[in-house]
C-alpha cells in the first residue's frame, strides 16, 4: 500500500464530510423553499432541524479531516484490502446498480421467469466472466424456477407475469 | 380451567400444528433470505389465513411473526445482512463470528438464545398483561418521545470508533425519513411534486439496499481482486450447539435481555430493532471485556437474539390488551386477528378468553417448531455458504430485486434499491456506519410524531418532556450515554495531540 492507512482514514474523511456538507446544505436549501412552516413545530421543523444538525456534522468531519490528529494505525490492525482500483470499484457499484434496475424492469414487463434466466445468466456471463455451461444453465434455471415455484407457487406469492409477453 | 382445556383441544389439533409449522418455515425463510423480511411474509399470509378456521389462522400467523424474528439472525450470522431489521444488532459480532470460523456456534446459541428469549417473554406477558397495559396507557407522547430518544443514543454506543460519523449516520436515518407526506399536516415533504415519493422511503427499501447491495458489490469486488482467502473457512463450518456450559455463562445476561427485550417491545412505536440494540449496548456496557464486541463476541450475539424474541411477547402486551400495534408486523397480525372477528384491546378479554389461550398456546408451540426448524435447517443454510460468495451475490440480486418488487409490485422500488444502495456502498466505503442509519430510520416518524403530538398537547410549551418521571428517566439518560461519549472522544483526541507531540519533543529525527 503506498499511503499509510491513518493517511487513507484522513481522505476518506475530508471527502465524506465534504460531501455531506454539499448535500446537508442543498437539502436545507430545498426544505427551507419548499416545506412550508406551519403552525408551532411544523412539518418544516424536522426537516430543517435535521439537515442543519447534519451541516454542523459534516463540518466537524471535515475540519476533523483537515486539522485533525490521527492516531498512527498499525497495519496489522487496519483491514487488509486486496488492491482494487478506483475504477475497477466504481464501474462494479455502478455495474450491480445497473443489474438490479435493469432487472426490475424486465421483471415487470417480460415476467418473473425470462427475467430471472436473463438476469441470471447475463451477469455471470458479462459481469462475472464465468464459462462453464453448467453453472451457467444450472445457476439461472436453478434460482428462476426454484424462486418461482417457492414463492409463487408454494407460498402464492405475486410473480410477475410480464406485461409484454405473457407465458404463464 | 374448562375452558383452557378446550382451547388447547381446538389450538393442538392437526390443522393448527400444520398451521404452525408452516408458518414457522416460511417465517425463517424469509427471515433468513436477505431482501426479504418476515414483514413481507406476514403480509402474504395474512390473505391465505382468510380460509382458514380462527385457530389455525391465529397459529400461522403467530408461526410466521416467531419465525421470522428468529429466522433474520441465521443471515445476519452467515452473510452479515440482517434478515429482519431486528437482526441488525445481531450482524455485528454475529458475521464476525463467521469470519472467524465460529458461524456454526453462533447460529447454535442464537437459536437457544432466541427461544429463551420468547419464552421468557411469554411467561412475563401472561403474568402480566393487565399491569402493564395499565401502566403502558399513561406513557403521553412526552414519555414515548424520551423513550425514543434514549433509544437513537444508543447510535454513540454502537457507532464503532467514531462517535462523529455516528451521530451522522443516525441523523442521515432520520433525515431521509422526513421525506414524503408529513402524516400530521399532510403537506408533502422533499416529494418534488412527485407521486411516488408521497409514500417516502420505504423501509424495507432501504433496508435491502443499506445492507443486501453493499453485500453484493464487496462479493464481486473481492472476486476481482481475486481474494480467495474465505472460502477456506466456510467449507469447515457444521452444525454446533453452545454447551450448557456455554449457555450458563450468559444466563443471567439472556434473562436480563429477555426481560429488557419484553418491556422494549410492550412499549407501542418501539420493538425489535430497538430492544436488539439496547441488549447489544448493555451487554457491551456489563461485559468484562468490552473491547472484544464487533470484533466476534458471543455475547453480542446473545444479548440482541434473546431481547429481540422477547418483543415478540412484550409487543402481544399493548396489541391484546390496547389494540396497538407496535411495529409493522404487529400491525399486520392485528389485521389477520381482527379478519377472524378477533378485536384486540381491553373486551377481547372478556369477549374472547378461549381465544387468548389459543393464541399462548400457539406462542408456546411456534417457538418448539422454531428450534426443531432451525437444528435441523442449519445444516441446510450453512450448504448455502458452501456455494462461492460471487454466486451467491448473483443470487442476492435476485432476492434484492424481487424482495423490493414485493414490497408493492413497483419498478420504482427496485430502482430505489439499486440507487440507494450504491450510496450505502459509498458510506461504508468512508466508514460511516450503516447500523444507525438503520435506526434513524425506523425511530424517525415515530420520534417526530411523539415530539409534535405532545407539544400540541401541552400548547407549545416544551416543559411537556420533563414534566413526569418517566419524561425525565429516559430523556437524562439519554443526556448521560450522550455525554459520556462525547467527553470519552474529547479525552481521546486529547491524548493523541500529547502522543504525537511527545515522541516528536523526544527523538525520531530520522522521520
Amino acid at each position: 500500500m503506498s499511503e499509510r492507512p491513518d493517511q487513507a482514514e484522513r481522505r476518506e474523511d475530508i471527502l465524506a464530510g465534504s460531501l455531506l456538507m454539499i448535500f446537508s446544505i442543498l437539502w436545507v436549501a430545498v426544505v427551507w423553499s419548499t416545506v412550508p412552516v406551519g403552525e408551532g413545530v411544523g412539518p418544516r421543523a424536522f426537516p430543517l432541524w435535521l439537515g442543519v444538525a447534519l451541516v454542523v456534522l459534516s463540518v466537524l468531519l471535515l475540519l476533523k479531516g483537515l486539522r485533525g490528529v490521527y492516531p498512527a494505525v498499525e497495519e496489522a490492525e487496519y483491514a487488509v484490502e486486496p488492491p482494487v482500483s478506483i475504477v475497477l470499484r466504481l464501474s462494479l457499484v455502478v455495474a450491480v446498480c445497473v443489474i438490479i434496475a435493469v432487472y426490475g424492469f424486465l421483471m415487470q414487463k417480460i415476467g418473473f421467469l425470462p427475467a430471472t434466466v436473463i438476469t441470471v445468466a447475463a451477469t455471470l456471463i458479462f459481469g462475472l466472466g464465468e464459462r462453464r455451461p453448467l453453472v451457467i444453465i444450472g445457476m439461472a434455471l436453478g434460482i428462476a424456477v426454484g424462486a418461482w415455484a417457492a414463492f409463487g407457487q408454494l407460498l402464492g406469492a405475486y410473480m410477475p407475469p410480464g406485461t409484454w409477453i405473457t407465458l404463464f | 380451567m374448562d375452558l383452557f382445556l378446550t382451547a388447547a383441544q381446538i389450538a393442538l389439533s392437526p390443522a393448527s400444528i400444520l398451521a404452525v409449522l408452516s408458518g414457522c418455515l416460511l417465517g425463517v425463510v424469509f427471515g433468513a433470505i436477505p431482501g426479504l423480511t418476515f414483514t413481507v411474509a406476514m403480509a402474504l399470509v395474512v390473505p391465505m389465513s382468510f380460509s382458514l378456521d380462527t385457530a389455525p389462522a391465529i397459529a400461522l400467523l403467530l408461526g410466521t411473526y416467531i419465525g421470522g424474528m428468529t429466522g433474520g439472525s441465521v443471515s445476519a450470522i452467515l452473510l452479515g445482512i440482517p434478515g429482519t431489521p431486528s437482526a441488525a444488532a445481531t450482524v455485528l459480532d454475529g458475521y464476525q463470528l463467521t469470519r472467524r470460523g465460529k458461524a456454526s456456534l453462533a447460529l447454535g446459541t442464537a437459536v437457544v438464545a432466541s427461544a429463551f428469549g420468547g419464552i421468557i417473554s411469554l411467561i412475563v406477558m401472561v403474568l402480566s398483561v393487565d399491569l402493564v397495559a395499565k401502566l403502558a396507557l399513561q406513557f403521553g407522547p412526552a414519555e414515548t418521545f424520551g423513550l425514543l430518544v434514549f433509544g437513537l443514543s444508543t447510535i454513540c454506543g454502537l457507532a464503532q470508533g467514531s462517535l462523529l460519523k455516528g451521530l451522522i449516520a443516525g441523523v442521515l436515518g432520520l433525515l431521509v425519513m422526513t421525506v414524503g407526506i408529513d402524516e400530521m399536516s399532510g403537506l408533502q415533504r422533499l416529494t418534488f411534486g412527485t407521486v411516488v415519493m408521497q409514500q417516502g422511503v420505504s423501509l424495507l427499501v432501504a433496508m435491502i439496499a443499506l445492507f443486501a447491495v453493499p453485500h453484493v458489490i464487496d462479493a464481486f469486488v473481492l472476486y476481482y481482486a481475486e481474494d480467495r482467502k474465505r472460502k477456506d473457512k466456510v467449507m469447515n463450518v457444521r452444525a454446533e450447539l453452545p454447551t450448557v456450559r456455554d449457555i450458563g455463562r450468559d444466563f443471567w445476561l439472556m434473562l436480563r435481555c429477555a426481560l429488557l427485550g419484553t418491556g422494549i417491545g410492550a412499549i407501542p412505536g418501539t420493538g425489535g430493532p430497538i430492544a436488539a440494540f439496547l441488549a447489544y449496548a448493555h451487554a457491551r456496557k456489563s461485559s468484562k471485556t468490552p473491547e472484544r464486541f464487533g470484533k466476534g463476541e458471543m455475547a453480542g450475539v446473545v444479548a440482541p437474539e434473546t431481547a429481540n424474541n422477547a418483543v415478540t411477547g412484550g409487543a402481544m402486551i399493548p396489541l391484546l390488551s390496547l389494540g396497538i400495534p407496535g411495529d409493522p408486523a404487529t400491525a399486520i397480525l392485528l389485521s389477520g386477528l381482527l379478519i377472524h372477528g378477533l378485536i384486540p384491546g381491553p373486551m377481547l378479554f372478556l369477549m374472547n378468553p378461549g381465544e387468548i389461550y389459543q393464541i399462548y398456546i400457539a406462542i408456546v408451540m411456534a417457538y418448539i417448531a422454531v428450534v426443531a426448524i432451525q437444528l435441523v435447517g442449519i445444516r441446510f443454510f450453512v450448504q448455502v455458504l458452501r456455494v462461492p460468495a460471487h454466486l451467491l451475490a448473483v443470487g442476492v440480486i435476485v432476492m434484492c430485486a424481487y424482495g423490493a418488487f414485493a414490497i408493492r409490485n413497483s419498478v420504482f422500488d427496485v430502482v430505489s434499491v439499486a440507487v440507494l444502495g450504491a450510496l450505502a456502498y459509498g458510506l461504508s466505503r468512508v466508514r460511516i456506519p450503516l447500523t444507525p442509519i438503520i435506526l434513524g430510520l425506523v425511530l424517525g416518524p415515530a420520534i417526530e410524531r411523539e415530539f409534535r403530538t405532545a407539544l400540541i398537547l401541552s400548547e407549545g410549551s416544551p416543559t411537556v418532556f420533563v414534566s413526569t418521571v418517566p419524561g425525565i428517566f429516559f430523556l437524562g439518560l439519554a443526556a448521560l450515554i450522550v455525554g459520556t461519549q462525547v467527553l470519552r472522544a474529547i479525552r481521546a483526541t486529547v491524548n493523541a495531540q500529547k502522543e504525537k507531540e511527545q515522541p516528536r519533543a523526544s527523538v525520531t529525527p530520522s522521520e
